[in-house]
This record gives C-alpha cells, structure tokens and sequence, in this order.
C-alpha cells in the first residue's frame, strides 16, 4: 500500500475546476489498483483516476503482452480492459470508480509492469497470422500442450466459476421513433419527431446527452461553440418533451429484422420494437498506424478532450500532436490554453490546406509547427518519452534524411474519423467510399431508417443539426405523425471539407499495430494477402482482425486501407466486412437475463410437497417422482389402493355432430360405434404411420366426446386436432383444450371401489359402471366425470373434477382411504405397475420411427376401416412386415435390472457383437421379485416366447429371455373386479 | 421477420407462433396412389428460393392455422391470411 502523503501526490494531473466537468471534488474515494491503493473523485472513471495519478500502462495485449494504456477513452479499443473483483473485462475509462474498487491488470504474469512473456517475445513465435488455423494443427497429439499455452499466452481476463448468479433482467418497449446516440444530432432528431406527436425513445451509450460537445472546445472561434452554448437549451427541450425518454449508459447493441433493437443498459437487456430508427452514433476517431503505435501515451485526440474536459485530467506535460485536419489544431489550442507545452504540431498537409482559426495564435505563441511532416515512431520502451518525425517529399513518400526525434511525454493522433454506421447496414443500409472525403459515407437507407450527424459524415454542428431535424421529422412521418420533408437525404456531409486522411500508414521498421484488440500488425496484414487471404472477409477471417472487443471500431478502416493498397484495388472495390450485432461487448449474464424456467405445477402441488414427495420435472409440469419409497407406493396399489395425480394428462372436450369421423379420421381403430357412458383405448399415427400419442376417449352425451392424450404430447396433440380441423376436417366440430380447467387423479387398488363409494351416492357396482365406462357422479360434493379405466392393472378410477375444488377433492378420496391404509404414489410407481402389465408408454418405448404394428398395438389398428391418418403407409408396413417388435423380456438372473437404451446384440462368425435391438423400460417389479422390461427385436427372435438374447451390460454380457403379454395379470382379470 | 401477422390478433412476436411448412394439402384419395406418389406427399417439398405460402399456426395465441406468403429469400412476409377451404 502506498503512504498518504504518495496518494496525495498522484493528483498532481488534475487540473483546476472547470465548467462541464463530471466529477465532484469535494469528496474523495479510495480503490485499488493491483494492490496498490489511488484515490478519485465522484464521477471519476477508473481510467481517469488512474490517470490522474499518473498511471499510464493499463493493460498488456492479447498475444504479445505489450504495455498498452488509453487510447480512445470512449469504450471503443481494448487498451483499458481490466478486471474489477470477479468482473473480466471491464473497459476501465467508462467504469465510473466505486469505493473500494478491487481494480487488476489482466492477461499479465507475473505482473502489468514486467510481464516475463512479453520479455521471451513467446507471442511473436507461437501466434503469427493466421495461427487458429495453421500452427497447432499438426501433430494432433500435441494439441493439449498447444492449448495449454495458448491458455496461458494469449486471453483477457479470469472468470471466476465460484460467483454467484448475478442479477439480470429484461425489459420490453415499443416505440414509434428510436434515436440511437444522444450527441447534438441525435437531440436534435428526437426533438422534431417528438414535436409532431410521436413517441421517442432516445438513447445514449455515456452517462449523458451531449455528444463531442461535451468536451470539445468552448473557444470563441470554434467551429463549435454555438452549439455548445446550446447544448444547456437542447437538453432542457429534451426534458421539457414528454414524448421523449431517454436511456443514458445504454448501448444498441444490433439491429434486427422488423426494426427490433437490442440494447444493454448495465444488467438489463432491452428488447425494443420501433416503426423507424434514427442512427446518430457518431463516429470513432481513427488511430494512425506508425512503429510503436500502441506504447502507452499515444492517444486520439478526442480522448485527450475527453479526459481534460469531463474528468480535469491532463494525460501529459509535454505534447506532440500528430494530425491532418483542424480537430488536430483543435486539440492543441484547448491544451496550450490549459497551460499545457505544446511540443510540436505535426501536420501531414501544406501549410496552406490548413483553415484553422488557431492556427495564428498558435504560431504566434511559438508553438513549433512541422507542415508537411508526419510521425514514424513513438520512442520510448514502457511509456511514451519522445517521438520521431520526418518530412513528406513531392511524391507524399518519408524523407528518412529528415528524420528528428522531438521529446515528448504524449503523442496525440488526430488524423480522421470512422462513421459508426454499424447499425444502418445491420439494417440494410448502402454505402459508397467518398474519395474526397476519404470516409465511407451511408448513401442509401432501407424506409424508415435515417442516418445522421457524424455517422453520415457531417461533422459541422449546424449541419448536424438541420439534417437532424429533418431525418427527426421524417421518421415521425413514416410513422404517420406530420408530413414527410422531402430534402435530400445524405448530402450535406459530402459536401464538407475532407477531416480524414487516405495515409494510414507510415511504413517502419519496428511492430505496428493495426488491431489492437487482436494484436494483428501490418506485416501480417501483408503475410495473409501474400498468403492468399486476399478479400476483406477473409482477410478478417484468417487475421481475426476486427473479431476483437472493439468490433472493427479502430482498425476496420485502417483494414480496409491496407487491404485495397496490398491488392492494388480502390477502396470501392475492396469494400468492407459486414456489420453484426453485437456492436458492442456484452456480458452473457445480460444475455440470459434472469434465471428462470418456467413449470407448471398442478392445484396438489403443495400437498405433494408436505408430504414428502420427490418432484420431478415432465415436460413443463413438476410432477411427484415418488413419496419415499416407490416400490412400496406400488405395493400399495396392487395390495390396497393407491392415489395419483395425473393432472397434467392432456384433456381435450369435442363436441359436434361431426366429432365420430372425426375421430374415425385421427385413430388408428374403430370410433363410430362407440356409445354413450363408453370409453375406448386409441392410437393417433401421423401420415407415415409413426405413434404420436395415446390416450382413452369417451363419449359422454349425444354430441360430446371427452379424449386424453399424454401428459407431455398434450400440447402437440391439441395443435394437431386444430391443424385438422381447420384446414377442411372441421366441420360441425368445437375443439376445447380443458387441460388446465380439469385436475385428474387415479384411484387404484382392489380396495379403490370402497373408498369411492364413501364420498358418492352413484351406484359404483360392477354392474352398474363396469370396466371401459365413463360416468358423472358427485364425489364429496363437487361433480366430476369417472373414467373405469386401468393403465396400474388394478380396480381404478379416474376422477377428473375442476381444479379449483381439485383438492378437496384429492384430500377427500385420501382421508376416505385412511382406514384402508391409502398411500399416495407418484410417476416411478407408476411406471412400475404398468411395466407388470406390459403397457408401453409413448415417447419411452416408442421413437419417431415406431409404427402401431411393430410396437405391439396391432390389435388397435384396424386397416380394413376407410381411410385415416397413417392408413396408407401401414398397408405398406404391413404388406413388407416389421423390421423390429417391441415385447416384454424377463432377465435369466432376476436380480440384474439392465439400464434403459442398453443394446441387445448377436455374436458374429468373427466374434464381433452385432447390435440387434435396444432396451426401452426395465424395473425390477416388486410383485413378481424379478427384472422386466420393454425392448426392441427382430421378429425372428420376438415372436417366440421364452427366446434367449443377450444384452451388453457395462462390461459384460447378461442374458434375457422374451416374455409374451402381461407379466401380471396376463388376462386382465383385476381390471374388471 | 420477427414479427408476424395474425389474422385474428394481429402483429405479434414470431416466437408465438410455429412454423408449418409449405402449403401442402393430404390426397384426397391416398388409397389410389402408387408408392412413389405417396412417398411425393410425405417428403417432397419444392423449398423454393422465392415467395412461398406455408402454413403458421399461432400457437400461444388464439390456436389459428392460417397461412403466409414469405419471400424464402429475404424473409419478407408478403400477406398473411386465414385459410379458406375451397369447393371441389
Ligand atoms: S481507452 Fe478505454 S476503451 Fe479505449
Ligand atoms: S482494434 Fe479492436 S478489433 Fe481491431
Ligand atoms: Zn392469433
């Protein structure tokens, strides 16, 4: 930890107060850096603190471990990535300070100011160009070394596995207008749409509105100081607008189809559905590319203003700025007034390209001015310590002979800008290199989707402003709020002065770097060319060249550059990569948003809970796996009786005159015979004969039929019917999902007719409501349907009763079979005893290729009926006979239960096991003390009962035999007691 | 297209709907095809580069199948419309 008296002196880069700064210096807050403790002031930025204090290395690069300190300031490069407690990756000049901030150097070893593998250049020999794709390919086996260095070499920050889940959210708008960037542009354009009516949705990625006139220059001269007088009057128009919201700290991160925006504010994702979009995100300042471009005190010039403007921070004492239009002068008249020496402005033009209206003051001043210079070097090894200029001949080629080094403790780079038009051609938008201007420039926009400000290359602030307004109120038009301007859209930014230079090179000796992010050099740039990389999209690809945190914001153009040089091409020519989302980094916490997955859960659901009951997950519902001990729960039920909720059974009501073709038409047996109070079994196929689903349906009046499906086909199986009956099979039928509206629970067990007559008048005799029945009746008061229906093999009931008396009723039917020691049980129970019976269950024992007749429901298949679903094609199966029979099986060794999907095989002549067939269900029954189960055979073996087949086991073989029908109660005898 | 048209409800988010492929309609008499025109019905689609009609159903909605022309391409939804049986 440093002293008090050392953290004092580190704020020896403040300047004096000023107006429009952010932060608040009546109070003081201490974090961490590395250890090592800083103070800072309330709306500091963890960079801008740190710079303050003088710290200038931040970070060490991806591949190489370089020093590398701040360069765009804006949240746009990867120079000031740092990891905050378990937070990788924060871009440490647009964090604001907190105090006790853990702040830490990523991607070092064994620390940010001697990290050993920059020292050995492990970087440079271990990661050239391209080396996803060609160095660790071969030898194979060596793969896991590669990765591990790779690991260890190249990254960015730590994610710690132990934290706990953040907290995420989304949220949801709609909107007429959005407005994406908050700078005098994007105001302006809110304003006007705002004023004819239309909701506005305006939204800025800083902490506030304004844009580079919250730190650009409020000289008298300046092109800027107008509107930066305004800035206070746009913002209060903008608060005084009701139709206007505005998100701050917000980034967009991508525009989809349909204009829906995704945008990301902190931890909340915004999903937002507009009618038209207004792109006013400005642009970045473009780095120029020189050796030793990446050392620590080579920064853009709007990030010089950023620092000095917002947070009072003076990166340097002595300056050099490198430029090639009037931002450059810019800078340096708002640093020499600041008292800062300027040591020397380099400018690439002719004196005479130079409008400046510092520019007297400057040379008056006697700043040293070099016309017609540019830089080759930033010297020094950790830090920024000098800079190495030359003079540019006729030809705009270096005059090495000129070369001469000026001493300097910052380089500032203003040499043009990059229009960040990510979202309009996300957005289908066109655009066209503009020579003159050198600068990509929209020159087409999908309806609805205007361009402005910066981003459309206008950089004059009343321009930016009038064309603004103009777009503001076009996109309200094309909503239907007032009437369309009809001006030319993107044209006012062609027409002004060039800001940007075509040189974004000056060719060296030593490393330089054109993407940051990915470490990638202009000498790979040429290597994948020469390579045959040559295109821009693969050229990114191989390079991986603006795939890097910052997503192209500083090293596309200059890519691009590059590329068109290296092929000869025009800049038109070589185009540029496509823009997707996101445009910027996000976490994947902010992503996924909250953790949540939704269940169903049915009206016994608590119950089950305090009694004990293991829930498990069925498709969306929580169901009770079992209370305890699922053996015993099926005991009960083939001993006493039993108790299940089957509330998530699908539960759909028909009614209609055409409902008995109907259901000839979606069954694979006989329906229209079926008569009042009767329930039958059915099978639906789809057309190419596959099982969908099973279920009873029972015909409960004259024209209403009740139909169950599985728990989990119940949705689909409802889609299904509405599919049919609405594309021509419908007439005279309403289909009704009651799915949610009944519960239903099944009363099993020799006893199950006892306790149901305790809580009814209905007359429960065999006689009177017989097996395969369905009958009304009150049960403890409230009126339910009662299926006799018996998927256990014992006396059962299903009571199917509305959910909201659905327990009461439930508590009723258990506290009747109290005296009869009634036990509740659950799925695995369940499962049990209808495995005893040899009842398949559809989607366990069947897939998406079993056909009704290969899976043993033969007899509910009766193709000699007119046409229905799957008919055709179970002719044809059945013509050419099965490939595979589903039969029970018995295991030779009672006590071995093989698992489910377990292969059954066949030995070969050569003593290979060949796979012949599969397990499907297996449990040990409880009833008979021995392993049962489901599987699939070829039919040679299948259909002799009692065959022998062998199972691959873990490790060894286990034979079985098969098992013809039931395995208790093959007559169904206990069904109809 | 993220968004889709309902005939009944109107624009709504595309994840409330499913997808049901091209317009396709069952024979009217299976039973008279030979296997090869069968097979055409159950697994031949024309998955044409250009506007199709197919089939959506908006299933977290109000349950209708009804039926989009959308350009394969450019995922343009031309119309959206309930379907109407047609006399044969
Ligand atoms: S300096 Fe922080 S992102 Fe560029
Ligand atoms: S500099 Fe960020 S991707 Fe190239
Ligand atoms: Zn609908």
């Amino acid at each position: 930890m440093r002293t008090e008296q050392d953290a004092l002196t580190t704020t020896s880069n403040r300047l004096h107060p000023k107006q429009g700064e952010v932060i608040d210096r009546s109070t003081t807050i201490r974090f961490t850096f590395d250890g090592v403790e800083y103070t800072a002031h309330p709306g500091d930025t963890v960079a801008s603190a740190l710079t303050a204090a003088g710290v200038k290395v931040l970070s060490r690069s991806f591949k190489y471990h370089r020093p590398r300190g701040l360069l765009c300031c804006s949240g746009h490069c990867p120079n000031c990535l740092v990891q905050i407690g378990d937070e990788p990756n924060v871009r440490a000049c647009t964090r604001p300070v907190e105090p006790g901030m853990e702040v830490r150097a990523q991607n070092v070893w064994p620390s940010l100011n001697r990290d050993l593998l920059s020292l050995t250049q492990l970087g440079s020999r271990f990661m050239p160009v391209g080396f996803y794709y060609k160095t660790f390919i071969r030898p194979q086996k060596l793969w896991p070394l590669y990765e591990h260095t790779l690991r260890h070499a190249a990254g960015l920050g730590e994610v710690d596995i132990d934290t706990p889940l953040g907290e995420f959210d989304k949220q949801y708008l709609h909107t007429d207008v959005v407005i994406v960037g908050g700078g005098p542009a994007g105001i302006s354009a809110a304003l006007s749409a705002a004023e004819t009516g239309a909701q506005v949705l305006l939204f800025e990625e800083n902490p506030a509105l304004g844009g580079h006139l919250r730190f650009t220059v409020p000289l008298e001269s300046s092109s800027t100081t107008k509107a930066s007088k305004d800035l206070p009057e746009l913002l209060e128009a903008v608060d005084r607008q009701p139709n206007i919201t505005v998100f701050t700290d917000t980034s967009v991160l991508g525009w989809y189809q349909d204009n829906w925006l995704c945008a990301v504010k902190g931890a909340r994702l915004f999903k937002i559905r507009t009618k038209s979009v207004v792109v006013a995100t400005g642009a970045y300042e473009t780095p120029l590319i020189f050796d030793n471009n990446d050392l620590p005190g080579v920064m853009l010039g709007s990030a010089v203003q950023r620092l000095v403007h917002l947070f009072g921070v003076l990166p340097g004492g002595q300056v050099v700025i490198v430029t090639a239009n009037e931002d450059g002068w810019d800078v340096a008249a708002d640093l020499q007034s600041l008292g800062v020496n300027v040591a020397a402005i380099v400018d690439e033009r002719e004196p005479s390209a130079c409008a400046s209206p510092y520019r007297e003051g400057l040379t008056n001043a006697g700043v040293p001015v070099f016309y017609r210079h540019t830089i080759l070097e930033a010297l020094g090894s950790n830090e920024v310590r000098g800079a190495k200029i030359a003079r540019l001949d006729g030809q705009g080629e270096i005059s090495l002979a000129t070369a001469q080094s000026l001493q300097c403790d910052l380089i500032v780079t203003s040499m043009g800008w990059t229009p960040a038009t990510e979202l309009a051609y996300m957005a289908g938008g066109k655009s066209e290199y503009h020579e003159d201007r050198a600068e990509i420039l929209p020159v087409s926009t999908p309806p609805g989707i205007y361009v402005v400000g910066r981003a459309a290359g206008t950089h004059a602030v009343n321009s930016q402003i009038s064309e603004a307004q103009r777009a503001g109120s076009n996109a309200a038009a094309f909503v239907g709020f007032g009437e369309f301007d009809e001006s030319t859209a993107y044209s006012s930014g062609v027409l002004e002065p060039r800001r940007t230079s075509e040189r974004v090179c000056v060719p060296g000796k030593k490393k330089q770097f054109v993407c940051y992010c990915e470490d990638v050099t202009d000498e790979d740039v040429e290597t994948a060319i020469a390579e045959g990389y040559d295109s821009i999209e693969l050229l990114k690809r191989y390079s991986t060249i603006s795939m890097g945190p910052c997503q192209g914001a500083m090293c596309s153009m200059n890519t691009i550059h590059l590329c068109a040089r290296a092929n000869d091409w025009t800049v038109q020519e070589t185009g540029t990569t496509t823009a997707r989302p996101p445009t910027t980094p996000v976490t994947l916490g902010a992503l996924a948003g909250q953790n949540m997955e939704p269940v169903q859960t049915t009206p016994i659901h608590q119950w089950h809970l305090d009694h004990g009951a293991d829930m498990m997950v069925a498709g969306l519902w929580l169901r009770p796996n079992h209370y305890g001990d699922p053996a015993a729960e099926a005991t009960s039920v083939r001993e006493r009786v039993g108790l299940i909720d089957v509330s998530p059974l699908g539960k759909l009501q028909l009614t209609g005159p055409g409902v008995p073709e109907l259901l000839e038409r979606i069954y694979t047996n006989q329906w229209d015979n079926l008569r009042v109070g009767r329930v039958r079994y059915g099978v639906m196929c789809n057309d190419e004969g596959v099982v969908l689903n099973d279920g009873v349906c029972a015909h409960v009046n004259d024209e209403t039929w009740y139909m169950t499906t599985t728990s989990t086909g119940a949705t689909t199986i409802f889609e299904w019917l509405q599919w049919w009956l609405q594309s021509g099979w419908g007439e005279g039928i309403h289909l009704t999902d009651l799915t949610d509206t009944y519960s239903a629970f099944n009363l099993a067990g020799p006893q199950s007719r006892t306790v149901l007559e305790k809580l009814t008048e209905r007359n429960l005799a065999n006689k009177a409501f017989p097996y395969m029945r369905l009958r009304s009746a009150k049960i403890a008061g409230v009126s339910c349907r009662l299926l006799r229906i018996g998927f256990t093999g014992e006396l059962s009931y299903e009571v199917h009763c509305p959910s909201g008396y659905a327990l009461h009723v439930w508590e009723a039917l258990m506290d009747a079979g109290r005296e009869f020691d009634i036990a509740p049980f659950g799925v695995e129970a369940q499962r049990i005893l209808r495995l005893e019976k040899a009842h398949i269950i559809v989607g366990q024992d069947t897939d998406a290729m079993s056909d009704p007749l290969s899976a043993n429901m033969a007899w509910a298949v009766k193709l000699d009926k007119p046409d229905f679903l799957g008919k055709p094609s179970l002719m044809r199966i059945s013509a050419e006979g099965p490939k595979q029979l589903l039969v029970g099986f018995k295991m030779v060794e009672p006590n071995v239960v093989p698992d489910e999907g377990l292969q059954i095989v066949e030995s070969e002549a050569d003593g290979q096991l060949k796979i012949v067939g599969w397990i499907t269900s297996s449990r040990f029954s409880p009833t008979l003390e021995e392993a049962i189960g489901l599987c699939w055979l070829p039919p040679d073996i299948a259909s002799q009962n009692g065959a022998s087949f062998t199972i691959r086991m873990d490790g060894h073989l286990a034979e079985a035999r098969v098992h013809h029908g039931a395995f208790y109660d093959p007559d169904g005898e206990r069904l109809r007691m | 297209m993220l968004l889709l048209t309902c005939p009944n409800c109107g624009d709504r988010n595309v994840s409330e709907f499913r997808f049901g492929g091209e317009l396709s309609s069952r024979p009217k008499d299976p039973s008279a095809l030979s296997d090869a025109e069968w097979a055409n019905y159950l697994y031949m689609r024309n998955n044409v580069m250009d506007a199709q009609t197919e089939w959506w159903h908006h299933n977290v909605g109000c349950g209708l199948w009804f039926l989009a022309e959308r350009h394969t391409r450019t995922n343009e939804v031309i119309k959206t419309y309930p379907y109407v049986k047609r006399e044969t």
